[in-house]
């Protein structure tokens, strides 16, 4: 008990400091080589050493289309050059090797014109013909490799022509207004023709030619990527901080699995980013910031970490009054602070602040144990005289929330609950197991997450039509919530009008929460630690990491 | 001696057959299939597939047949030295083995050695040492060195020779220097464990009337170690070298992870998490196929060392 509160009015203090530093966070970012501890001009040349999380031992793999993995993507991210770009800080898609687009009024077709000066390299140009083949490809690989990722981002493609050299025309049988932020994406990076000669297998394993600023050189699964300069380079996007070719000689990239060996590395001199896929605890920030290294950190575009309910007959969750409570009975303040710091902010709704119109719930979120109380004893649920959980005729009201393994967030939680009488069970299972858990309904809460920045992006968690499981997306919503829901996907997918998807995904969002279908834990916050010689750090909109615009300063 | 040598071969054979079989049928015992926990780790989920792709993507994998043909055809394959294409990685399995193997190799190697040349020391220090401080001290230490965790060690001497010293890369796989730190950590705990075998062979063979004799002539101490105890104390060592080599299977699962070495045992520990049939069932028959070796090496080498070994049979047989 004592450890939940511990943290609680330094935190409160510090909300407001919060939210204006996830802000501070995003422009920093933006404004690129501005990085205060390194001052004067950037200089070229110097080798970069980047320590990941590991890769995906499940899917090895670089292919932009078919990965999902976050560390594959990123360092795609700077091999690849993608038709535009997406401004982190507003959201905004700008011109990229696409000069300027437009959408039909159906919004069924999209014609984008292309730069003329870009070639890949293997020295090949890029056309309209690299878009189509492209895109021909993408369709060719979903067909090839059921499931492959990048299915999401081209849902209803129809057909793409070149129009001539630099114009190129993309049909849709449905619209999708998502598809322009698609553009802007990793996962529809363009690559040279070469790249698609090759089969899926053979682009997964580091068959990928771009037309990036870095070249990628090795791919070695479970060891690490490395990358050289593109020489010639001259199309980067307004974005960066510079123009012309990247200043690193090379990139290497290291998987590393334990979090105290990156730290330590980045620390002691042998690394120059430490990339984790958690934020650091408190203790590794202390002894980074001790040693110069500089902390960045961005939050991830699209949905934040949430539980997302089991609603289908039988489980305590299908009771709207059940999930009323439990949407306030999570003290998402002292999570954020005991957790990841006091500094760390506390999630605002079902998806993080850095999503493209995004809307503050935190009024909605706000913790009140004393109201979850009240509405669990108007349901029924009662606290027996000694009893340690809520029962209603004899059942305990229990919520049972399958994890892959027990982190200090779930036992916080666990013990929050069990303020107001909810018994959350942590069941734990092996990977293999979630597919069968899901489909069978198993569970009370699952949680899961998502990247892209898009709030449209939701509908792969909640829309059975286009969900990565059916299942989940079945069992988190009654039907009538589903059906809404889905209104409001296709409503924000069909509308290209901005403001319009402003008030239409506000709608989602406040729904989201009020009905209980998301039930957000935290802000998924990218973090990452450059030693002092580090300038020019960039996160990109999907918070992944630029390398072209940091240099090194020679010590 | 043929005879015995076709005998040890043809068992070998089955072991090898055995734990191949073995390995097929837990793999499809486990709940879970394949296909969905690939897709997982791309973040979907198989009930989103429909059953067409749902075809697809286990014809892609060769899971699409029967399970006797899919048994039948990999064991063929295998027995040509094909052991297929790994689900995870698109790399035919012998390929991902050639990469990954002699990293592994090597480091086993050097930890085997160390963990001789260290156990071996630290027994002859503890018998040699008259009863009193230190001589406890030798041969108590053991016991911690086989209760710390190998990834405990590990961290602990990445904090000290790698962040603080300096002296050596806390991960990678280029250069001697990096074979050094987890070379170390696979050691100490086989160092421990024939550091404790060792001694309390030593102190029974020291009991032994021959010994008195060797005294007796006024031998000292360290010579009628060497000499005379050395040889027969090493009988059960050699028994447990078989163990040992297991030990390092394990323990190169822990130690290419913390050191982030790119081997067999992470290829394994990942492998079986997803489910990878090919690749675990060739790594399961290398291993076995290890075992196999080493402990026909030390039937082998019974005999060498003790003499009685090779006469019993010829006394029986007649």
């Amino acid at each position: 008990m004592s450890t939940s509160h511990r943290y609680r009015t330094p935190a409160l203090a510090a909300l407001a400091a919060a939210s204006v530093l996830v802000m501070a966070g995003c422009s920093g970012s933006t404004g690129g080589a501005a990085s205060p501890a390194a001052p004067g001009e950037p200089v070229s040349g110097g080798e970069l050493t980047v320590e990941f999380w590991p890769d995906n031992a499940a899917f090895s793999c670089v292919d932009p289309f078919q990965t999902y993995w976050i560390e594959h993507r990123q360092v795609i991210r700077n091999v690849a050059d993608s038709l535009t770009d997406q401004d982190p800080q507003t959201g905004e898609i700008v011109p990229w090797l696409a000069t300027d687009w437009e959408v039909s009024a159906d919004g069924l077709t999209y014609r984008f014109d292309l730069r003329d000066d870009v070639t890949f390299s293997d020295g090949t140009a890029f056309t309209a013909d690299s878009v189509v083949l492209a895109l021909e490809s993408a369709k060719a690989t979903l067909a090839a490799v059921p499931g492959a990722y990048g299915g999401v981002y081209i849902s209803g493609y129809a057909s793409s022509t070149a129009v001539d050299d630099d114009t190129v025309e993309v049909r849709f049988s449905t619209p999708n207004a998502s598809f322009l932020q698609g553009t802007s994406t990793t996962n529809l990076a363009i690559l040279a023709a070469s790249s698609y000669e090759a089969t899926p297998e053979e682009r997964c394993l580091g068959e990928v030619v771009g037309s990036g600023p870095f070249v990628l050189d090795d791919y070695t699964p479970a060891e690490g990527i490395d990358l050289s300069k593109r020489a010639g380079y001259a199309w980067a996007s307004e974005l960066n901080d510079h123009q012309g070719e990247a200043y690193l000689d090379a990139v290497h990239i290291n998987y590393v699995a334990e979090d105290s060996v990156r730290v330590g590395n980045l620390a002691s001199g042998a690394s120059d980013i430490a990339w984790p896929r958690n934020p650091f605890t408190p203790e590794d920030r202390a002894l980074l910031e001790s040693s110069g290294a500089t902390i960045e950190s961005r939050s991830l575009p699209g949905p934040s970490q949430a539980y997302y309910p089991n609603v289908s007959n039988g489980h305590p969750l299908a009771e709207k009054a059940v999930r009323d409570a439990l949407q306030i009975a999570i003290d998402r303040e002292t999570y954020a602070a005991t957790i990841y710091g006091p500094e760390y902010p506390v999630v605002e709704g079902a998806f993080d602040t850095t999503t493209p119109f995004f809307v503050s719930q935190a009024d909605q979120l706000a913790y009140d144990p004393d109201r979850a109380g009240e509405i669990l004893d108007a349901a029924g649920w009662v606290l027996e005289d000694g009893a340690e959980y809520r029962s209603r005729d004899g059942q305990t009201l229990t919520l049972v929330s399958p994890i892959t393994a027990e982190t200090p967030g779930d036992v916080l939680i666990q013990d929050q609950l069990k303020q107001v009488g909810i018994d959350l069970e942590l069941t734990v299972y092996q990977p293999a197991d979630r597919a069968a858990i899901i489909a069978n309904g198993d569970y009370d809460l699952l949680a899961t997450y998502y990247t892209r920045a898009d709030p449209g992006v939701l509908a792969w968690i909640l829309d059975e039509r286009y969900a990565g499981s059916k299942a989940f997306a079945k069992n988190a919503q009654t039907a009538e919530t589903a059906a809404e829901v889905q209104r409001l996907f296709d409503a924000g997918l069909q509308e290209t009008d901005a403001t319009v998807r402003g008030d239409i995904y506000a709608e989602l969002q406040e729904l989201l929460i009020a009905d209980g279908v998301s039930f957000p834990i935290f802000e998924r916050v990218q973090v990452a630690a450059t030693a002092p010689e580090v300038s020019g750090f960039r996160f990109t909109s999907e918070s992944f990491l630029s390398y072209y615009d940091i240099w090194k300063s020679a010590e | 001696m043929t005879r015995y040598v076709l005998q040890r071969v043809g068992q070998a054979v089955l072991v090898l057959w055995a734990a191949y079989t073995v390995t097929f049928v837990i793999l499809y015992l486990l709940p879970g299939d394949p296909v969905a926990l690939m897709l997982s780790a791309n973040n979907i989920e198989v009930d989103s597939l429909t059953p067409q792709e749902r075809e697809v993507a286990a014809a892609r994998l060769g899971l699409d047949r029967p399970l006797w043909e899919q048994y039948l055809g990999m064991l063929g394959a295998a027995l040509r030295g094909d052991f297929g294409t790994s689900f995870t990685k698109g790399i035919p399995v012998t390929e991902l083995l050639a990469q990954r193997l002699p990293g592994t190799f090597l480091l086993s190697a050097v930890a085997i050695a160390l963990a001789l040349a260290l156990g071996l020391a630290i027994a002859l220090v503890a018998v040699w040492l008259p009863r009193g401080r230190m001589a406890d001290l030798f041969r108590r230490a053991p016991a911690i060195g086989v209760s710390v965790p190998n990834f405990w060690i590990g961290l602990l001497l990445i904090q000290v020779f790698a962040f603080t010293l300096g002296w050596f890369p806390a991960m990678g796989s280029e250069g001697w220097q990096s074979l050094v730190l987890p070379a170390v950590t696979m050691a100490i705990p086989t160092a421990a464990v024939l550091a404790q075998v060792l001694t309390r062979s030593f102190d029974d063979t020291l009991g032994e009337s021959y010994i008195a004799t060797a005294r007796a002539k006024g031998l000292d101490r360290w010579a009628v170690l060497i000499r005379h105890a050395l040889r027969n104390a090493a009988l059960p060592t050699l028994t447990i070298l078989g163990l040992l080599v297991g030990a390092t299977v394990t323990g190169s699962i822990v130690v290419e992870t913390v050191f982030s070495r790119n081997g067999v045992g992470r290829l394994a520990q990942e492998s079986v998490l997803s489910q990878d049939i090919p690749v675990v069932q060739a790594i399961v028959v290398l291993a076995a196929a290890a075992f196999v070796v080493v402990n026909l090496v030390v039937d082998l080498l019974y005999p060498l060392l003790d003499p009685r070994i090779a006469r019993t049979p010829r006394v029986s047989r007649a």
